[in-house]
């Protein structure tokens, strides 16, 4: 079953569509991420399928339901981008109410320790520090045992450190099966702790794959080597070329097939090609390809 | 909700501002006015001024519990993403108005327990066990107006707004409603405005039985109809602050 549907999502403010014509499943057990610079539509989708914001038009599914009547039944968790706590109750009492919202929640000694919080239990939530009150936050959304867990980019506000603790928190409770759906803007998260990556960019999906698919989807490699003040004529038609960039006297090729494209640099052409390297394209050209596109 | 109930009662009983204007005020300003002329007597139903301090510090501290531990809170909680936290887990959103409306009326038992505790260790007020249990129960259902009013103020402005307009709200009810100084020495035209409030309504309906009088149909009807009336404009309030966009 799928855990999440979107079929033909749109969402409009005013004249602005910031979603445009959705169509995405995502199956049950599998983390996928939701990738997309700033104003791609990513919050306004994760708002509509928490149920805050209705789609113009089009239908949302969570495990076959709508997202009001999963939510109700407790399917759902979710880490939004901001939110603060109550500044007055310790993060025991915080977390110890909002698990007892849900019908079949987790152990609040499992939860703390999941979010590693076990320390910081008789805290109140106003003396918490900003990462600490993310830690919060994570442990507000896997309270419930909710089977699909949705994250708005969750480690914004977190330090290199913090943020590696985190994925592994994440990765952790993704391990029992259940769906995670993260949305996030830095590519490395993406590529590291997804097993899908979606890109969206003006509210539609421009790709869909696994990270290792969407590099090799937009122009693979890269061939370089130092040009000097050789002439550059002729470099864009050798086979497999889709790009030539020239980089104070260095040429880098972006190549579909880079084999053929270093063969026919050395017979087809006389140039003199020394300190020849080879690159895989890396998420983030591929994600500028895809988002800058049109 | 029992357990939502208990969390939000927590939450304002830790509250520094709920405590100091809430419990500390009423409270101090009984026990300096029962000095000062607690002894005096009301010529006309003979109770003395002890007494009838002791209902409106009381009805002053419900009053202000009642619109502190609703208007702030919730205006804070919609703005900083506290009501989305809980609007994506099962919790139904009518049970988040009825909680509001419960702990805030729990709330004021504080203010009027203390105050009467005060009234009689102090000033050694007794009154036939029918007329506490009335007044109890009259000063405790008629803050529903006041923590509708609260709810109002929260869903409809930001929290910067609500503040001043919530300490307008529990200075201004219970100062023309007559609870800081008595409706006899007022001029005409503030007497006029008090008339009509539910602040004096609600005081004047724990004034009467104290001097043992049954509470006056017209105060009975004004915080009737007030309390139909807000609590009716607090859910409209609260359904559109809360509505799903």
């Amino acid at each position: 079953m799928n855990a999440i549907s979107f079929s033909q999502v749109t969402r409009a403010y005013g004249d602005v569509l910031a979603v445009d014509g959705l169509d995405l499943d995502i199956p049950a057990g599998r983390t996928v991420a939701l990738l997309g610079p700033n104003g791609a539509g990513k919050s306004t989708s994760i708002n509509m399928l928490l149920g805050l914001l209705r789609p113009t038009s089009g239908q949302i599914r969570i495990f076959g339901e709508t997202p009001e009547r999963a939510i109700a039944r407790g399917d759902v968790g979710a880490m939004l981008q901001e939110g603060t706590l109550i500044p007055e109750l310790t993060v025991a009492e915080t977390v110890g109410f909002v698990r007892s919202l849900y019908p079949d929640p987790l152990p609040l000694d499992e939860i703390l320790r999941m979010a590693d919080l076990t320390d910081l239990a008789g805290r109140r939530a106003g003396r918490l520090s900003g990462g600490q009150t993310q830690r919060v936050r994570f442990a507000l959304a896997i309270a419930g045992a909710p089977r699909l867990l949705i994250l708005d980019e969750p480690t914004a506000a977190m330090d290199v450190e913090s943020r590696r603790a985190f994925w592994d928190n994440i990765r952790a409770y993704a391990a029992q099966g259940r769906t995670v759906l993260f949305a996030t803007h830095y590519l490395e998260e993406a590529d590291e702790n997804s097993d899908r990556v979606v890109v969206i960019a003006r509210g539609r999906i421009v790709a869909d794959g696994t990270a290792a698919e969407i590099k090799s989807g937009v122009g693979g490699q890269a061939v370089s080597f130092t040009m000097g003040t050789q002439s550059v004529a002729g470099l864009d038609t050798l086979p497999g070329v889709i790009g030539v960039e020239i980089t104070s006297g260095r040429a880098v090729l972006r190549t579909s097939d880079p084999d053929a494209t270093v063969d026919a640099l050395y017979r087809k052409t006389t140039l003199d090609v020394r300190g020849l390297e080879i690159a895989g394209a890396d998420l983030e050209d591929a994600f500028l390809a895809l988002t800058q596109e049109s | 909700m029992v357990k939502h109930i208990k969390i939000e009662a927590l939450r304002m009983l830790r509250n520094k501002r709920y405590a100091v204007f809430v419990v500390a005020f009423p409270l101090g300003f009984y026990l300096l006015y029962s000095n000062l002329w607690g002894d005096q007597v009301d010529e006309t139903t003979g109770v003395k001024a002890s007494v009838i301090l002791m209902v409106s510090m009381g009805a002053y501290g419900a009053l202000a519990s009642s619109i502190m531990s609703t208007a702030v809170p919730w205006a804070q909680e919609r703005e900083s993403g506290w009501l989305r936290q809980l609007q994506i887990t099962p919790l139904p959103s009518w049970s988040f108005i009825v909680t509001k409306l419960i702990v805030s009326m729990l709330l004021t038992l504080p203010a009027l327990l203390l105050v009467g505790l005060a009234a009689v260790l102090t000033q050694g007020v007794s009154l036939p066990p029918g007329e506490w249990a009335g007044l109890v129960v009259a000063m405790w259902l008629g803050v529903i107006p006041f923590a509708a009013l609260g709810l109002t103020i929260g869903s409809l402005t930001r929290p910067d707004t609500a503040q001043p307009l919530a300490m307008i709200g529990m200075f201004g009810l219970a100062l023309l409603g007559g609870l800081w100084i008595p409706l006899d020495i007022m001029p005409e035209t503030m007497r006029t405005i008090a008339k009509v409030l539910p602040s004096n309504d609600y005081a004047t309906i724990g004034w009467r039985i104290v001097a043992g009088e049954a509470p006056p149909a017209s105060a009975v009807l004004g915080i009737l109809g007030w309390g139909v009336a807000l609590v009716a404009f607090a859910i409209f309030a609260f359904r559109r602050a809360t509505v799903r966009a």
